[in-house]
Order: structure tokens, then sequence, then C-alpha cells
């Protein structure tokens, strides 16, 4: 058996393992490591590399920015912001036909400006919104699947753990992937809400209006979101005009985030722990996912399968946009069962080389960015479409007298305009390009 | 931990559920240990960086601020690792072996956290010889000149809970197939 076709064959052992649900971070570990040991005919040269793997890997700076992201977030939760931004959003949006559910996808669109992970916003904004919404006669799909949506707006606004992870892997500038990341999730938000509208038109007992808020109290409530700004501006604008490095941006937003938490007494002693807590369990569960990749990844390099497939396709001639539009659905099949972070990190090695080989007609580096925001909506959808959407299930949670399936049902909507909004993405890149261009 | 040592079956099923309140509260106290000393990298990074902005005042930067958020957060990493693995914290694919009964589920969790085991077993050993390694060969960071074996020594200590806590979650695995229900986590 060639190293090639080794490697090939591997991809369905570990997703059988995969599949009857060994961790995925252990299922590439082990693939990779026995991999190595089969293509270099014996086992010292994987044990050797072991002795420092794990540590490089746990102690890389760049990689240090997720831990402190993720901090961030968790303080961000505990600190009344998610509270203060749904309130300003309502009192401007409440009135309108599905203007609470606006207001939700608003304030999940705001509260990602602090907060990298669609899990902690779905389920903070969650906490908030979802009880307005029921007590304003929201019907159960809307009000579920809203939430569940707008929670993937946490990841796809900066700063977001996912982009991060990308542009490490993939070598980019990771501030230049959050200014690509900026209009698609604006664009998102305002798609969620047009899906709102729609929805209360067609089904008007699904959606009731709120009373109409004074010009007064609405500034008032605005005002009031000024530490979600600020946090905003002090840390991606601190790392953009070269303040400080990412890492130490994380830093700065974890800092910021648990002192205005700690001003606002969601920060007692049980909150920090609950925040530490959550912290160490998610970082634990991305770090050892990084190391499984590591170790799968250094296996395949030894097979040289990346090149070698990227060199396979671009011999071939494929329109780059049909290799393109396959990688996406490919991405969008696998999300259905598999969680973001895993699946990029699973088929990066492969799908980067050959995507960075076809000529969109944008420089590598522009093509490196527009491709990562692509992958990241596309994933993300996989966080909302059944039958393992992680934040339909975190939302559904919160209602248990709610059916999965009116969840289900409720969200189906968005993830229509999910779908709009790639083939839009895809067919103009500038969209995604245009603030980078105009900020480097 | 809903079971009571009445409804445990398997292995040794009273020394089960006390040992796991010891291992929990061991893993609990190194997760916190750690995240407090990932918050304490985080007040470094930012007092560094006001030094460093106030340089035309007198102050100035940490030195080697970089090189301690490093180790630091190896450290911490390796701190987390065991109470992820206690509270069932890894991705998994649930799907498919949840279109089956809840015994498979069960089985499936002890076949995944052998697997968790078994690299546990192989990472920590790896890692106890490169320790021994960079003890041996003195390697420093760059500016601080801190010995590179005392992140190295800090993880050790996450890495060997992490195996304990697997091999206590394939005997709490072996004892929930036993007992017919999943320990809550």
């Amino acid at each position: 058996m060639s190293n090639f076709e080794l490697a090939l064959l591997s991809f369905p052992i570990m997703l059988g393992l995969i599949f009857l649900r060994v961790p995925i971070a252990a299922a590439m570990g082990l693939n990779g490591f026995v991999g190595t040991w089969i293509v270099l005919g014996r086992p010292d040269p994987v044990l050797n590399q072991l002795k420092s793997m794990t540590y490089d890997t746990f102690s890389s700076y760049s990689l240090s920015i997720i831990p402190l992201f993720l901090l961030m977030g968790q303080f961000a939760t505990k600190s009344g912001m998610s509270a203060a931004l749904f309130r300003a959003a309502a009192d401007w949006l409440g009135h309108r036909k599905g203007g609470v559910a606006m207001a939700a996808v608003g304030a999940c669109a705001g509260f990602g400006a602090v907060c990298g992970s669609s899990l902690a916003t779905a389920s903070t904004m969650g906490q908030v919104a979802l009880p307005e919404m029921r007590k304003h006669g929201y019907s159960d799909a809307l009000a579920t699947g809203v939430l569940a949506a707008g929670g993937t707006l946490g990841i796809l606004i900066p700063p977001s753990v996912i982009l991060v992870i990308y542009a490490i892997y993939t070598e980019q500038n990771v501030i230049k992937m959050f200014a690509a990341a900026m209009i698609p999730g604006i664009l998102a938000a305002l798609g969620y809400m047009a899906v709102v509208a729609i929805y209360a038109r067609i089904r008007p007992d699904a959606a009731v209006t709120a009373p109409r808020k004074p010009y007064s109290e609405r500034f008032a409530n605005l005002i009031s979101i000024w530490p979600v700004v600020a946090t905003f501006v002090l840390v991606i604008g601190g790392i953009y005009v070269g303040w400080f490095t990412p890492t130490e941006g994380a830093a700065v937003g974890a800092v910021a985030t648990g002192l205005y938490a700690a001003f606002t007494g969601g920060l007692n002693r049980a909150g920090l722990v609950d925040c530490i807590v959550q912290t160490a369990k998610t970082s634990a569960m991305i770090f050892l996912i990084l190391l499984g990749a590591q170790i799968f990844n250094s296996f395949l390099a030894f097979t040289q399968t990346p090149a070698s497939l990227a060199e396979w396709v671009t011999e071939q001639g494929f329109a780059p946009y049909l290799v393109l539009a396959i990688i996406l659905v490919i991405y969008l099949i696998f999300g259905c069962v598999m969680d973001s972070l895993s699946m990029i990190l699973l088929t990066m090695p492969v799908f980067f080389p050959i995507v960075e080989a076809l000529d969109f007609g944008l420089t590598p580096e522009e093509t490196a960015i527009w491709f990562g925001v692509l992958v990241l909506i596309v994933v993300e959808v996989g966080l909302i479409t059944p039958p393992v959407g992680m934040n339909l299930f975190i939302i559904n949670s919160m209602a248990k007298d709610i059916p999965i399936r009116r969840t289900y049902a409720g969200v189906a909507p968005f993830v229509v305009s999910d779908l709009a909004r790639v083939v839009v993405l895809a067919a103009f890149p500038v969209i995604t390009l245009w603030l980078v261009r105009v900020l480097f | 931990m809903a079971a009571t040592p009445t409804d445990r079956a398997g292995i040794l099923p009273a020394a089960e559920l006390s040992i796991g309140r010891f291992v929990r509260l061991l893993a609990l106290t190194l997760a916190i240990l750690g995240g407090l000393l990932l918050t304490g990298l985080a007040l470094m990074t930012v007092a560094s960086i006001i030094g460093r902005a106030l340089i035309p005042l007198g102050l100035r930067p940490i030195t080697g601020d970089f090189e301690m958020v490093e180790l630091g957060c190896a450290v911490a990493i390796c701190a987390f690792l065991p109470w992820c693995q206690l509270t069932r914290g890894h991705v998994t694919v649930d799907v498919f072996v949840g279109l089956g009964p809840r015994s498979l589920h069960r089985f499936t969790q002890l076949t995944g956290d052998l697997v968790i085991t078994v690299i546990a077993v192989i990472l920590l050993w790896r890692f106890w010889l490169g320790m021994h390694e960079m003890i041996s060969n003195g390697q420093e960071t760059y500016l601080l000149g801190l010995p590179i074996w005392y992140g190295y020594v800090g993880g050790v200590i996450g890495m060997c809970l992490f195996l304990l806590v697997s091999v206590f979650t394939v005997w709490r695995d072996i004892n929930d197939i036993a007992s017919g229900a999943e320990t809550e986590v």
C-alpha cells in the first residue's frame, strides 16, 4: 500500500471511530500516531516528536489567545452586558412586527463583539431574551429559532476563536481576518432580521409587537451599552493600530470584561469559579483537539497527501468555483454531525492547499482570507442544522416544554438566509475583502 | 452525583463513589488553580502594556512577559485537562450511536474513555521524557533565562492527574454499564 493510499484509508477509519463516539481529539491523535509509525516503519520518530509536541502546542504564544478570549467571553456573560444590549435593542426595534425577535438578533450581534464563541453567545442571550419573547407571546418556534441562529453571530463577529485558529493554521494575519468577517457578520444580522420581518408578516400571531418607547428612554438605554462598545473598540482597535499583539488584546479584553463584571456585581466568588471552570473545560477540549490535529497533520505531511491532492486538482483543470462549491457543500454535510473546530482542523490540511492552488483572480492572501470567512459561515451553519446543532440544543434546554422539532422548524428560515449569504459572498469576494483593502 | 451507593453496581461501587468525590475535588482544584494562573497572566500582560505605553513617564514593560504567558499557559492548559475529562468535555459525535439503545451509548463511552486513557499514557510518558531532556540540556527562555523545564514540571502535574482521571472514568463507565445508568457530571 502506498503512503497516499494509507492516508486516504485513514479518513474512513477516523470517521468510523468518531461516529462511534471516540472523542475527535483522540481519534485524530491515535490515527496520526499509528499512521506515522506505519509510514516510517518504526515508532521512534513519532515518539520523539511527542516529547516536545504537547508542550510546544500548549505553550504557543499565538495559541494562548484562545483561553484568554474564552475567559473574556465568560466574564462578559456575568457582566450584565447581555441584558443591557437586549434592552437597548428592544427599545429601538420592539414596536415593529417581530421587533422583540429582531432585538434578540441585534443583541446577539452586539454580544458577539465581546465574545468569541457561539455557544456562550447563544446561552447568554437565550437566558435574557427567551423569557422576554415568550412573555410577549412569540411562538416557540420563532423564539428558539432566532436565538439559535443569533448565537452564531458570536463567532462571526470578531473576536472569534474559530477565525483565530484558522488564521494561525493558514498563517494569515488575525486582525485582517477579523476585518474581513465584519461586513459578513453585519450582513448576517441584517439577514436574520429580514427573516424575522418576513416571518412576522406571514404568521402575525407568531410575533406580537411591543409598545413604542419614547426616544428619551431609547437613548438612555442606548448609552447603557457603552461597556460593550468600549471593550470592542479597545480590544479590536488596539490590535489594529498596533498598541498590542492579538494575544495581548485578548488579555486586555479579559481584564476589561472581568473588571466590569466585578463592578456590576456579577463576578462574586461563585461567578468567578464558574467562569474559570467553563474556560478550563473549553480550553482543554480545544487544545486536545489542536494536539490531535497536530499529530494527524504531521502524519499527512509525511505521506505528502495534501500536496499531491492539490496538484491533482489543479492538473484536472476543474473550474475554481466548482471546487469551492464542492468544498463548501462537504462542510455543510459534515456540519450536520460534527462541530466547527474539529471540522476545520480535520479538513484544512487537505482543502487549504487545494484552494491556494486555484485561481480566483485574487492575491493568495486575499484568497485565504475570503476562503476563511466562507468556511467560517458554512461550519457555523452546522451549529443550527439538525440533527446535531449545538445552538439548538442549548436554547432548547432552556425551555424544556418546547419540543426540539419546534426549534428545528423555527430555525429553518434562518438556515436559508445563511445559505443565501454564502452564495452572495462566494460570488462577490469584494464584499468580504472591501474592508480589508480599505484598512490595510 | 445522582447515584446513591445502593443503586450502583459493578466493580467496588461504593469505593468508586467515594474515590469519585476525591478525584472530582482534585480535578476541580487544579482547574481553578490553572484558571487563576491564566487570570494572573492576563493581569500581568495588561500591566506590561501599560508600562510600555507609559515609557515617556519612566515606566517600562515587564521583561519577558511573552515568555511568562507561554510558560504559564502551557501549565494552565495541562491543569485543565483532568477537569475536561472528568466532566466529559471532549467533543464527540453522538448522533449515530444515539440511534441505538442507551446501553450502546454507555458502551461507547467506555471505548472512548479507553482510547483517551491510551492517549493519556502516551502523552504523559513522552512528556515525562521531554521534561528530563529539558532538565539535562538546560534550555532556557530567551529574555528571562527561565529554565523551560519549569513549564514541564508545572505541566506534568496536570498530565498525571489527566491519566488518573482517565483511568477513573473507565472505572465509572464500567460501573455505569453494570448499573444501567449514567453518572451525571
